[in-house]
Protein backbone atom coordinates (compact mmCIF):
# COMPACT_ATOMS: atom_id res chain seq x y z
CA UNK A 1 0.00 0.00 0.00
CA UNK A 2 1.18 3.45 -0.80
CA UNK A 3 1.62 5.69 2.18
CA UNK A 4 -0.42 8.85 1.98
CA UNK A 5 2.00 11.74 2.02
CA UNK A 6 0.99 14.89 3.77
CA UNK A 7 2.43 18.00 2.23
CA UNK A 8 5.55 16.52 0.69
CA UNK A 9 6.43 16.60 -2.95
CA UNK A 10 4.04 13.82 -3.85
CA UNK A 11 6.54 12.07 -6.11
CA UNK A 12 7.59 9.47 -3.58
CA UNK A 13 7.63 6.42 -5.81
CA UNK A 14 7.89 8.15 -9.17
CA UNK A 15 10.71 6.95 -11.43
CA UNK A 16 13.76 9.26 -11.32
CA UNK A 17 13.59 12.17 -13.72
CA UNK A 18 16.30 13.04 -16.24
CA UNK A 19 17.57 15.77 -13.93
CA UNK A 20 17.66 13.29 -11.06
CA UNK A 21 19.71 10.87 -13.17
CA UNK A 22 22.06 13.66 -14.22
CA UNK A 23 22.59 14.53 -10.56
CA UNK A 24 23.72 11.02 -9.82
CA UNK A 25 26.61 11.14 -12.31
CA UNK A 26 30.13 12.06 -11.22
CA UNK A 27 29.85 15.50 -12.82
CA UNK A 28 26.34 15.99 -11.44
CA UNK A 29 27.46 15.17 -7.92
CA UNK A 30 30.30 17.68 -8.24
CA UNK A 31 27.89 20.48 -9.24
CA UNK A 32 24.94 19.87 -6.93
CA UNK A 33 26.00 19.35 -3.36
CA UNK A 34 23.81 17.55 -0.89
CA UNK A 35 20.90 15.18 -1.30
CA UNK A 36 17.67 15.73 -3.13
CA UNK A 37 15.44 17.82 -0.90
CA UNK A 38 12.05 16.25 -0.32
CA UNK A 39 10.37 17.45 2.85
CA UNK A 40 9.35 21.12 3.18
CA UNK A 41 11.77 21.56 6.05
CA UNK A 42 14.58 20.10 3.99
CA UNK A 43 13.72 22.23 0.97
CA UNK A 44 13.63 25.37 3.08
CA UNK A 45 17.08 24.55 4.42
CA UNK A 46 18.33 24.05 0.88
CA UNK A 47 16.86 27.37 -0.22
CA UNK A 48 18.45 29.12 2.74
CA UNK A 49 21.85 27.64 2.00
CA UNK A 50 21.88 28.56 -1.70
CA UNK A 51 23.88 31.65 -2.62
CA UNK A 52 21.49 32.89 -5.30
CA UNK A 53 18.23 31.80 -3.72
CA UNK A 54 19.04 33.48 -0.41
CA UNK A 55 18.15 36.80 -2.04
CA UNK A 56 14.56 35.60 -1.91
CA UNK A 57 12.46 34.72 1.10
CA UNK A 58 11.95 30.98 1.52
CA UNK A 59 8.19 31.23 1.61
CA UNK A 60 5.65 33.84 0.68
CA UNK A 61 1.95 34.31 1.19
CA UNK A 62 0.14 32.81 -1.76
CA UNK A 63 -1.80 35.95 -2.63
CA UNK A 64 1.44 37.95 -2.92
CA UNK A 65 3.02 35.83 -5.64
CA UNK A 66 0.36 36.29 -8.31
CA UNK A 67 0.65 38.68 -11.24
CA UNK A 68 -2.41 40.64 -10.13
CA UNK A 69 -0.78 41.48 -6.81
CA UNK A 70 2.33 43.30 -8.00
CA UNK A 71 2.25 43.09 -11.81
CA UNK A 72 5.89 41.99 -11.27
CA UNK A 73 7.03 45.59 -11.84
CA UNK A 74 9.84 45.32 -9.29
CA UNK A 75 11.37 42.29 -10.94
CA UNK A 76 10.85 43.89 -14.36
CA UNK A 77 12.79 46.99 -13.19
CA UNK A 78 15.59 44.77 -11.88
CA UNK A 79 15.77 42.78 -15.11
CA UNK A 80 15.98 46.04 -17.08
CA UNK A 81 18.80 47.15 -14.77
CA UNK A 82 20.60 43.89 -15.61
CA UNK A 83 20.05 44.51 -19.31
CA UNK A 84 21.46 48.04 -18.87
CA UNK A 85 24.57 46.82 -17.05
CA UNK A 86 25.27 44.17 -19.69
CA UNK A 87 24.77 46.46 -22.68
CA UNK A 88 26.46 49.39 -20.91
CA UNK A 89 29.66 47.45 -20.21
CA UNK A 90 29.84 46.49 -23.88
CA UNK A 91 29.43 50.11 -24.98
CA UNK A 92 32.13 51.24 -22.55
CA UNK A 93 34.73 49.30 -24.53
CA UNK A 94 34.21 51.59 -27.51
CA UNK A 95 33.54 54.96 -25.91
CA UNK A 96 35.82 57.81 -24.77
CA UNK A 97 34.13 60.63 -22.83
CA UNK A 98 35.65 63.63 -24.59
CA UNK A 99 33.89 66.09 -26.92
CA UNK A 100 36.46 65.34 -29.62
CA UNK A 101 35.80 61.60 -29.63
CA UNK A 102 32.42 60.83 -28.03
CA UNK A 103 30.25 61.51 -31.07
CA UNK A 104 32.60 59.73 -33.48
CA UNK A 105 32.70 56.77 -31.09
CA UNK A 106 28.92 56.49 -31.20
CA UNK A 107 29.01 56.58 -35.00
CA UNK A 108 31.68 53.87 -34.97
CA UNK A 109 29.60 51.79 -32.54
CA UNK A 110 26.63 52.06 -34.88
CA UNK A 111 28.45 51.30 -38.10
CA UNK A 112 31.56 49.21 -37.36
CA UNK A 113 31.32 47.51 -33.96
CA UNK A 114 29.79 44.03 -34.00
CA UNK A 115 26.14 44.32 -32.89
CA UNK A 116 26.99 47.92 -31.90
CA UNK A 117 23.77 49.48 -33.15
CA UNK A 118 21.71 46.71 -31.56
CA UNK A 119 23.47 46.97 -28.18
CA UNK A 120 23.11 50.74 -28.19
CA UNK A 121 19.40 50.31 -28.95
CA UNK A 122 19.06 47.84 -26.08
CA UNK A 123 20.75 50.31 -23.73
CA UNK A 124 18.62 53.24 -24.84
CA UNK A 125 15.24 51.49 -24.78
CA UNK A 126 15.97 49.60 -21.57
CA UNK A 127 16.77 52.92 -19.91
CA UNK A 128 13.47 54.52 -20.95
CA UNK A 129 11.54 51.38 -20.03
CA UNK A 130 13.26 51.25 -16.64
CA UNK A 131 12.12 54.79 -15.78
CA UNK A 132 8.58 53.75 -16.74
CA UNK A 133 8.79 50.45 -14.84
CA UNK A 134 10.13 52.05 -11.65
CA UNK A 135 7.43 54.74 -11.74
CA UNK A 136 4.75 52.13 -12.40
CA UNK A 137 6.13 49.97 -9.58
CA UNK A 138 5.74 52.91 -7.21
CA UNK A 139 2.14 53.52 -8.34
CA UNK A 140 1.29 49.82 -7.99
CA UNK A 141 2.74 49.69 -4.47
CA UNK A 142 0.67 52.72 -3.59
CA UNK A 143 -2.62 51.31 -4.87
CA UNK A 144 -1.89 47.98 -3.17
CA UNK A 145 -1.31 49.75 0.15
CA UNK A 146 1.95 47.82 0.27
CA UNK A 147 3.78 50.74 1.94
CA UNK A 148 1.72 50.32 5.11
CA UNK A 149 3.37 49.13 8.32
CA UNK A 150 5.78 47.45 8.69
CA UNK A 151 6.96 48.43 5.19
CA UNK A 152 7.05 52.24 5.47
CA UNK A 153 10.79 52.62 5.29
CA UNK A 154 11.13 50.39 2.24
CA UNK A 155 8.85 52.84 0.44
CA UNK A 156 11.29 55.63 1.37
CA UNK A 157 14.18 53.56 0.02
CA UNK A 158 12.09 53.10 -3.12
CA UNK A 159 11.77 56.87 -3.52
CA UNK A 160 15.58 57.10 -3.34
CA UNK A 161 15.80 54.40 -6.03
CA UNK A 162 13.41 56.36 -8.26
CA UNK A 163 15.66 59.42 -7.90
CA UNK A 164 18.79 57.40 -8.65
CA UNK A 165 17.10 55.88 -11.72
CA UNK A 166 16.25 59.36 -13.02
CA UNK A 167 19.82 60.56 -12.39
CA UNK A 168 21.27 57.49 -14.12
CA UNK A 169 19.09 58.14 -17.14
CA UNK A 170 19.83 61.88 -17.16
CA UNK A 171 23.62 61.52 -16.90
CA UNK A 172 23.56 58.90 -19.65
CA UNK A 173 21.55 61.22 -21.87
CA UNK A 174 24.57 63.51 -22.37
CA UNK A 175 27.06 60.85 -23.41
CA UNK A 176 26.28 60.58 -27.18
CA UNK A 177 27.24 64.27 -27.39
CA UNK A 178 24.76 65.10 -30.12
CA UNK A 179 22.43 68.08 -30.30
CA UNK A 180 19.69 66.14 -28.52
CA UNK A 181 22.00 65.24 -25.62
CA UNK A 182 23.67 68.62 -25.31
CA UNK A 183 20.53 70.73 -25.19
CA UNK A 184 18.44 68.34 -23.11
CA UNK A 185 21.14 68.44 -20.43
CA UNK A 186 21.46 72.21 -20.79
CA UNK A 187 17.72 72.60 -20.15
CA UNK A 188 17.76 70.03 -17.36
CA UNK A 189 20.65 71.59 -15.46
CA UNK A 190 19.26 75.10 -15.87
CA UNK A 191 16.56 74.04 -13.42
CA UNK A 192 19.22 73.77 -10.71
CA UNK A 193 19.84 77.51 -11.22
CA UNK A 194 16.49 78.34 -9.69
CA UNK A 195 17.35 76.89 -6.31
CA UNK A 196 17.94 79.89 -4.06
CA UNK A 197 21.40 80.50 -2.53
CA UNK A 198 23.08 77.25 -3.52
CA UNK A 199 21.56 76.79 -6.99
CA UNK A 200 24.40 78.31 -8.98
CA UNK A 201 27.12 76.48 -7.05
CA UNK A 202 25.29 73.18 -7.44
CA UNK A 203 24.96 73.73 -11.16
CA UNK A 204 28.62 74.70 -11.57
CA UNK A 205 29.73 71.71 -9.55
CA UNK A 206 27.61 69.46 -11.75
CA UNK A 207 28.76 71.03 -15.02
CA UNK A 208 32.33 71.90 -14.03
CA UNK A 209 31.80 75.36 -15.53
CA UNK A 210 29.08 77.84 -16.47
CA UNK A 211 27.88 75.81 -19.48
CA UNK A 212 27.85 72.18 -20.59
CA UNK A 213 31.34 71.37 -21.88
CA UNK A 214 34.31 69.03 -21.75
CA UNK A 215 34.35 68.80 -17.93
CA UNK A 216 30.61 68.15 -17.85
CA UNK A 217 30.96 65.20 -20.19
CA UNK A 218 33.70 63.65 -18.04
CA UNK A 219 31.76 64.25 -14.81
CA UNK A 220 28.52 62.84 -16.20
CA UNK A 221 30.44 59.83 -17.53
CA UNK A 222 32.04 59.07 -14.17
CA UNK A 223 28.69 59.52 -12.42
CA UNK A 224 26.97 57.36 -15.03
CA UNK A 225 29.35 54.40 -15.13
CA UNK A 226 30.72 54.34 -11.58
CA UNK A 227 29.15 56.47 -8.85
CA UNK A 228 25.45 56.13 -9.62
CA UNK A 229 25.43 52.41 -10.55
CA UNK A 230 27.25 51.55 -7.33
CA UNK A 231 24.85 53.70 -5.33
CA UNK A 232 21.86 52.22 -7.16
CA UNK A 233 22.92 48.62 -6.64
CA UNK A 234 23.82 49.33 -3.00
CA UNK A 235 20.45 50.90 -2.23
CA UNK A 236 18.68 48.20 -4.26
CA UNK A 237 20.36 45.57 -2.09
CA UNK A 238 18.88 47.16 1.03
CA UNK A 239 15.50 47.44 -0.72
CA UNK A 240 15.49 43.72 -1.58
CA UNK A 241 16.83 42.69 1.82
CA UNK A 242 14.00 44.55 3.53
CA UNK A 243 11.49 43.09 1.06
CA UNK A 244 12.70 39.61 1.97
CA UNK A 245 12.49 40.31 5.68
CA UNK A 246 9.02 41.87 5.33
CA UNK A 247 7.76 38.80 3.48
CA UNK A 248 7.84 37.04 6.85
CA UNK A 249 5.63 39.59 8.62
CA UNK A 250 1.96 40.19 8.06
CA UNK A 251 0.88 43.67 7.25
CA UNK A 252 -1.14 44.89 10.16
CA UNK A 253 -4.05 46.35 8.19
CA UNK A 254 -7.56 45.44 9.38
CA UNK A 255 -8.95 44.64 5.95
CA UNK A 256 -6.02 42.65 4.63
CA UNK A 257 -8.01 39.40 4.50
CA UNK A 258 -11.12 40.85 2.89
CA UNK A 259 -11.86 40.31 -0.74
CA UNK B 1 -6.38 1.15 -2.36
CA UNK B 2 -9.16 -0.31 -0.34
CA UNK B 3 -8.47 -1.04 3.26
CA UNK B 4 -10.77 -2.20 5.99
CA UNK B 5 -9.83 0.79 8.12
CA UNK B 6 -12.60 3.35 8.31
CA UNK B 7 -11.47 6.68 6.96
CA UNK B 8 -13.00 9.69 5.29
CA UNK B 9 -11.10 11.43 2.45
CA UNK B 10 -9.30 13.73 4.89
CA UNK B 11 -7.89 10.84 6.82
CA UNK B 12 -9.86 11.11 10.04
CA UNK B 13 -12.85 9.02 11.02
CA UNK B 14 -16.12 10.67 10.23
CA UNK B 15 -18.74 10.94 12.99
CA UNK B 16 -21.21 8.59 11.33
CA UNK B 17 -18.78 5.83 10.59
CA UNK B 18 -19.11 2.52 12.31
CA UNK B 19 -16.20 1.76 14.61
CA UNK B 20 -14.04 -1.19 13.71
CA UNK B 21 -15.03 -4.35 15.37
CA UNK B 22 -11.90 -5.98 16.66
CA UNK B 23 -12.26 -9.67 16.26
CA UNK B 24 -9.90 -12.44 17.19
CA UNK B 25 -8.74 -12.51 13.59
CA UNK B 26 -5.99 -9.82 13.17
CA UNK B 27 -6.76 -6.97 10.77
CA UNK B 28 -4.17 -6.94 8.01
CA UNK B 29 -3.36 -3.82 6.01
CA UNK B 30 -0.78 -3.93 3.23
CA UNK B 31 0.69 -7.12 4.62
CA UNK B 32 1.09 -5.58 8.09
CA UNK B 33 -0.97 -6.46 11.15
CA UNK B 34 -2.85 -3.56 12.73
CA UNK B 35 -2.35 -3.51 16.47
CA UNK B 36 -4.98 -1.00 17.34
CA UNK B 37 -7.12 1.92 16.29
CA UNK B 38 -6.25 5.15 18.08
CA UNK B 39 -8.76 8.01 18.28
CA UNK B 40 -7.72 11.50 17.18
CA UNK B 41 -6.10 13.12 14.15
CA UNK B 42 -3.38 11.51 12.06
CA UNK B 43 0.13 12.30 13.27
CA UNK B 44 1.03 13.91 9.96
CA UNK B 45 -1.76 16.46 10.47
CA UNK B 46 -4.96 17.08 8.67
CA UNK B 47 -5.03 17.62 4.95
CA UNK B 48 -6.19 21.15 4.51
CA UNK B 49 -7.29 23.26 1.61
CA UNK B 50 -4.60 25.86 0.89
CA UNK B 51 -6.05 29.34 1.01
CA UNK B 52 -4.48 32.57 -0.17
CA UNK B 53 -3.08 33.50 3.21
CA UNK B 54 -1.05 30.34 3.43
CA UNK B 55 2.58 30.50 2.55
CA UNK B 56 4.05 28.59 -0.35
CA UNK B 57 7.66 27.86 -1.22
CA UNK B 58 9.24 30.64 -3.26
CA UNK B 59 10.93 27.97 -5.35
CA UNK B 60 9.20 27.04 -7.57
CA UNK B 61 5.99 29.07 -7.13
CA UNK B 62 7.38 32.62 -7.25
CA UNK B 63 10.60 31.98 -9.13
CA UNK B 64 8.98 30.45 -12.21
CA UNK B 65 6.68 33.46 -12.39
CA UNK B 66 9.65 35.81 -12.08
CA UNK B 67 11.48 33.87 -14.77
CA UNK B 68 8.54 34.32 -17.14
CA UNK B 69 8.34 38.04 -16.30
CA UNK B 70 12.08 38.37 -16.97
CA UNK B 71 11.84 36.58 -20.32
CA UNK B 72 8.87 38.67 -21.45
CA UNK B 73 10.73 41.85 -20.45
CA UNK B 74 13.92 40.87 -22.29
CA UNK B 75 11.96 39.75 -25.34
CA UNK B 76 10.18 43.13 -25.43
CA UNK B 77 13.51 44.98 -25.26
CA UNK B 78 14.96 42.76 -27.98
CA UNK B 79 12.04 43.26 -30.34
CA UNK B 80 12.03 47.05 -29.87
CA UNK B 81 15.81 47.16 -30.33
CA UNK B 82 15.72 45.15 -33.54
CA UNK B 83 13.12 47.40 -35.14
CA UNK B 84 13.74 50.87 -33.69
CA UNK B 85 17.13 52.56 -33.70
CA UNK B 86 18.20 54.90 -30.90
CA UNK B 87 18.24 58.50 -32.11
CA UNK B 88 21.51 60.25 -32.95
CA UNK B 89 21.31 63.85 -34.17
CA UNK B 90 24.14 66.07 -35.47
CA UNK B 91 27.19 66.54 -33.26
CA UNK B 92 26.67 68.87 -30.27
CA UNK B 93 27.04 72.53 -31.19
CA UNK B 94 26.88 75.08 -28.36
CA UNK B 95 26.43 77.88 -30.91
CA UNK B 96 23.29 76.38 -32.41
CA UNK B 97 20.35 76.18 -30.00
CA UNK B 98 17.56 74.00 -31.38
CA UNK B 99 14.01 75.26 -31.24
CA UNK B 100 12.25 73.88 -29.26
CA UNK B 101 14.84 73.06 -26.63
CA UNK B 102 13.55 69.97 -24.85
CA UNK B 103 14.53 68.23 -21.62
CA UNK B 104 14.32 64.40 -21.49
CA UNK B 105 10.71 63.19 -21.43
CA UNK B 106 10.69 62.40 -17.69
CA UNK B 107 11.44 66.08 -16.97
CA UNK B 108 8.89 67.32 -19.54
CA UNK B 109 6.29 68.00 -16.83
CA UNK B 110 8.78 70.19 -14.94
CA UNK B 111 9.66 72.03 -18.14
CA UNK B 112 5.99 72.60 -18.85
CA UNK B 113 5.52 73.98 -15.32
CA UNK B 114 8.53 76.28 -15.82
CA UNK B 115 6.83 77.77 -18.86
CA UNK B 116 3.75 78.58 -16.80
CA UNK B 117 4.92 79.59 -13.34
CA UNK B 118 7.71 81.48 -11.63
CA UNK B 119 10.92 79.42 -11.75
CA UNK B 120 11.13 79.33 -7.97
CA UNK B 121 7.70 77.67 -7.85
CA UNK B 122 8.06 75.36 -10.83
CA UNK B 123 11.74 74.52 -10.53
CA UNK B 124 12.19 74.31 -6.76
CA UNK B 125 8.99 74.26 -4.73
CA UNK B 126 6.99 71.80 -6.84
CA UNK B 127 9.71 69.15 -7.32
CA UNK B 128 10.79 69.60 -3.69
CA UNK B 129 7.22 69.19 -2.49
CA UNK B 130 6.72 66.10 -4.66
CA UNK B 131 9.81 64.41 -3.27
CA UNK B 132 9.00 65.38 0.31
CA UNK B 133 5.41 64.24 -0.17
CA UNK B 134 6.47 60.86 -1.53
CA UNK B 135 8.98 60.30 1.27
CA UNK B 136 6.45 61.34 3.92
CA UNK B 137 3.50 59.42 2.43
CA UNK B 138 3.69 56.30 4.66
CA UNK B 139 4.02 58.51 7.74
CA UNK B 140 1.12 60.82 6.79
CA UNK B 141 -1.27 58.10 5.66
CA UNK B 142 -1.59 56.10 8.88
CA UNK B 143 -5.02 54.60 8.20
CA UNK B 144 -5.00 50.93 9.03
CA UNK B 145 -6.46 49.74 5.70
CA UNK B 146 -5.05 48.48 2.44
CA UNK B 147 -8.15 48.03 0.28
CA UNK B 148 -8.94 50.97 -2.03
CA UNK B 149 -12.56 51.27 -0.85
CA UNK B 150 -11.34 52.08 2.67
CA UNK B 151 -8.73 54.62 1.51
CA UNK B 152 -10.78 57.03 -0.59
CA UNK B 153 -8.92 60.19 0.49
CA UNK B 154 -5.43 58.75 -0.09
CA UNK B 155 -6.40 57.17 -3.42
CA UNK B 156 -8.12 60.32 -4.69
CA UNK B 157 -5.22 62.58 -3.72
CA UNK B 158 -2.55 60.32 -5.21
CA UNK B 159 -4.55 59.71 -8.40
CA UNK B 160 -5.20 63.43 -8.88
CA UNK B 161 -1.50 64.30 -8.64
CA UNK B 162 -0.51 61.37 -10.83
CA UNK B 163 -3.00 62.25 -13.57
CA UNK B 164 -1.93 65.92 -13.51
CA UNK B 165 1.71 64.83 -13.76
CA UNK B 166 1.03 62.46 -16.68
CA UNK B 167 -0.93 65.16 -18.54
CA UNK B 168 1.84 67.74 -18.00
CA UNK B 169 4.44 65.19 -19.18
CA UNK B 170 2.45 64.46 -22.34
CA UNK B 171 1.94 68.17 -23.02
CA UNK B 172 5.65 68.95 -22.59
CA UNK B 173 6.69 65.90 -24.58
CA UNK B 174 4.30 65.97 -27.54
CA UNK B 175 2.27 69.17 -27.62
CA UNK B 176 5.05 71.74 -27.51
CA UNK B 177 6.87 73.02 -30.58
CA UNK B 178 9.02 76.02 -31.52
CA UNK B 179 9.20 78.71 -28.80
CA UNK B 180 7.28 76.31 -26.56
CA UNK B 181 4.12 77.06 -28.55
CA UNK B 182 1.24 74.62 -28.75
CA UNK B 183 1.37 72.05 -31.59
CA UNK B 184 -0.77 69.04 -32.41
CA UNK B 185 1.40 65.92 -32.42
CA UNK B 186 -0.31 64.54 -35.51
CA UNK B 187 0.62 67.71 -37.42
CA UNK B 188 4.13 68.40 -36.12
CA UNK B 189 6.12 65.97 -34.04
CA UNK B 190 8.66 67.38 -31.57
CA UNK B 191 8.92 64.58 -29.02
CA UNK B 192 12.44 63.21 -28.56
CA UNK B 193 13.46 60.02 -26.83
Amino acid sequence: MKVMDHGTTGRGDAPPSAIEKARQTTVGKSIFRGPRRVTPRDRAAGHWASFLLHLYPVKMRRREIHFRYSWYLGVISTVLLGSLVASGVYLMFFYVPSPAQAYTNIQTIQTEVAFGQYVRNVHRWSAHLMVLAVAAHMARVFYRGAYKPPREFNWVIGVVLLLLTLLMSFTGYLLPWDQLAYWAVTVGTEMADYVPLIGEQVKEMLLGGPVVGETTLLRFYVLHVAVLPLALVGVLTIHLWRWRKDAMFDQQAEDIDED
Amino acid sequence: MKTDLPSSPNGQPGPDEVPVELSSRPTVVGGKRVLGVVPGKPIAGERKVIDRDDTVMVWPHLLVRHAVAAMVTLLTVMVISVFVDAPLREVANPQNTPNPEKAPWYFAALQELLARFHPLVAGVLVPGAIMMGLVALPYIDRSNFVKPRHRKVAITTFTTFMVIWIILTLIGFMFRGPNWGWVWPWEEWHGEL
